[in-house]
């Protein structure tokens, strides 16, 4: 459970980035972080693992006030993959990048092989463990990054921006890993203004604008919202758009399959 | 600048303060100035603390009001010498700074490379600060263990900071190079700095100073306090 009380972060050089942040996310919960650039998405996400302290009011991640934590404890909870996934590189290979955190939270060398085994099958980069990890592609290497946190098993995990430069294939891929991930029970927060993933994952949205929430619904009910989106400079997913261009058919503007809207229009036509 | 390296007495350095407040406030930076001047205080207490704890552990030197008035003017100089960097730096900006070495004849390769290397420090500091965030949140503990751990433990930020400023660097020389640098010997500008009235005064003015603070400290030799 993680819980923000009145979360006020202003940064050193004086830009307030949050103001009267109010939030509750359960346990298992799927949610999208929304919002033009400096919204605050990055800045709400570095809250999580006590990256960054409120200015004022509280973070609580399972129970732990993160004022009065540190980071790595936090992280053991918290992972966060950030959006530059080479900021992480620093390892000869690829095995030895994602057991690096392994060690630095105490596990034992038989658990350590373990988890490293499992989170290069789950991401499928088996084949690149003995690679240096800066010749992977830009796709391997956001999956690498996911393998690095994945593998310690944090009860929630963070992704900031996953789809920046990522091709429609490797975002499907993102998406079916997301989608397990979150039927593993973990908590999975995304930072992206990619609305087009995000409509396919279809999780609760949390709209941020100039560092406040302005919005917190399901994707039905926030990406259908056309002046809201606007508001965020956000453009809506192309079926939102289709849909309520269809509007004269008395389609009402909503997210769904292109096959269901092709037979929704014929039905209607008929 | 120079005048501080020259002299140690008070009431040099103390003149030498005022002028460049006043300076400051000419150029509307006073807030900023004395910000920086303020932000370097933990500096000035460890010279402070540094040369104390030197001159009491010289053969001979005691602890004595005169080891910490001394050890108070190398503080005291240093708050001098940091205030006029900074009122250089907040008044001047890479690209003024290039104009001025380019019209001094220093070869625009190394007046491009010198302006860059200013222009790249804060986007470094900032790519530093996000390679931090991204270990710390994998569990490593920068302030924990002793000296030699703690060396140890930089490697994690050190090796993504060199990759990035590598890959940095060669992106910058394809970028100038699709631009045409270096074409011809001879460029022209888009601005060039010209000499007007008041700079020459400036100029004059600073002379005039400087080789009096010469001539009082290496041929008439005053005794100030």
């Amino acid at each position: 459970m993680i819980i923000f009380e009145n979360v006020e972060y202003t940064y050193p050089n004086g830009f307030k980035a949050l103001s009267s942040i109010n939030l509750e996310i359960k346990d298992g919960e799927l949610v999208a972080l929304m919002g033009e650039n400096g919204a605050g998405k990055t800045t709400l996400l570095k809250h999580l693992n006590g990256l960054l302290k409120p200015s004022s009011g509280r973070v609580i991640v399972n129970g732990v006030d993160t004022r009065h934590a540190t980071v790595a404890s936090l992280s053991r909870d918290v992972g966060i993959v950030f959006q530059n996934a080479e900021d992480m590189f620093f390892s000869p290979t690829v095995w030895e990048e994602i057991s690096f955190a392994l060690h630095n939270f105490g596990y034992q060398e038989e658990v350590i092989k373990k988890r490293v085994g499992w989170a290069l099958k789950f991401m499928e980069l088996e084949d690149y463990r003995d690679k240096s990890p800066f010749l992977l592609s830009g796709g391997e290497k956001k999956r690498l990054a996911l393998a690095i946190v994945l593998a310690w098993s944090p009860k929630i995990v963070a992704l900031d921006e996953p789809t920046v430069g990522q091709d429609v294939l490797q975002k499907e891929k993102m998406i079916q890993i997301i989608r397990q991930a979150n039927q593993q029970g973990k908590t999975i927060i995304i930072s992206s203004h990619d609305v087009e993933f995000i409509a396919d994952l279809q999780p609760r949205i949390i709209l941020m604008s100039k560092g406040k929430i302005i919005k917190d619904g399901y994707a039905e009910e926030v990406l259908t919202d056309l002046s809201l989106l606007k508001e965020c400079r956000l453009i809506p997913p192309q079926m939102v758009s289709l849909t309520y261009e269809l509007g004269f058919l008395g389609i009402k503007p909503h997210l769904g399959q292109p096959e269901d809207i092709a037979l929704e229009i014929i039905r209607r036509l008929r | 600048m120079a005048t501080t390296m020259m002299y140690i007495e008070v009431t040099v350095i103390t003149i030498i303060i005022v002028v460049e407040a006043v300076l400051s406030a000419v150029a509307r930076v006073f807030g900023r100035w004395s910000r920086t001047v303020y932000g370097a205080s933990p500096l000035i207490v460890f010279v402070f603390l540094a040369n104390f704890l030197f001159r009491i552990s010289l053969p001979g030197h005691a602890l004595s009001l005169q080891s910490i008035y001394e050890s108070l003017q190398q503080a005291y100089r240093l708050i001098a010498f940091l205030a006029s960097f900074s009122i250089f730096f907040l008044t001047t900006t890479p690209e003024e700074l290039g104009m001025a070495l380019t019209k001094m004849r220093v070869p625009y390769m190394y007046v491009f490379a010198f302006i860059s290397a200013i222009r790249f420090t804060p986007i470094l500091a900032e790519e530093l600060q996000s390679i931090i965030d991204s270990q710390k949140s994998r569990g490593l503990e920068l302030e924990k263990g002793n000296i030699l751990t703690r060396l140890k433990r930089f490697i994690p930020i050190l090796v993504p900071l060199m990759v990035n400023v590598l890959r940095r660097s060669y992106e910058l020389a394809e970028a100038i190079e699709v631009k045409c640098f270096g074409a011809k010997k001879n460029r022209t500008y888009l601005r060039e700095l010209k000499m007007k009235s008041k700079d020459w005064i400036a100029l004059s003015l600073s002379i005039i100073l400087f080789s009096l603070a010469i001539y009082f400290k290496y041929i008439y030799k005053i005794n100030l306090p």
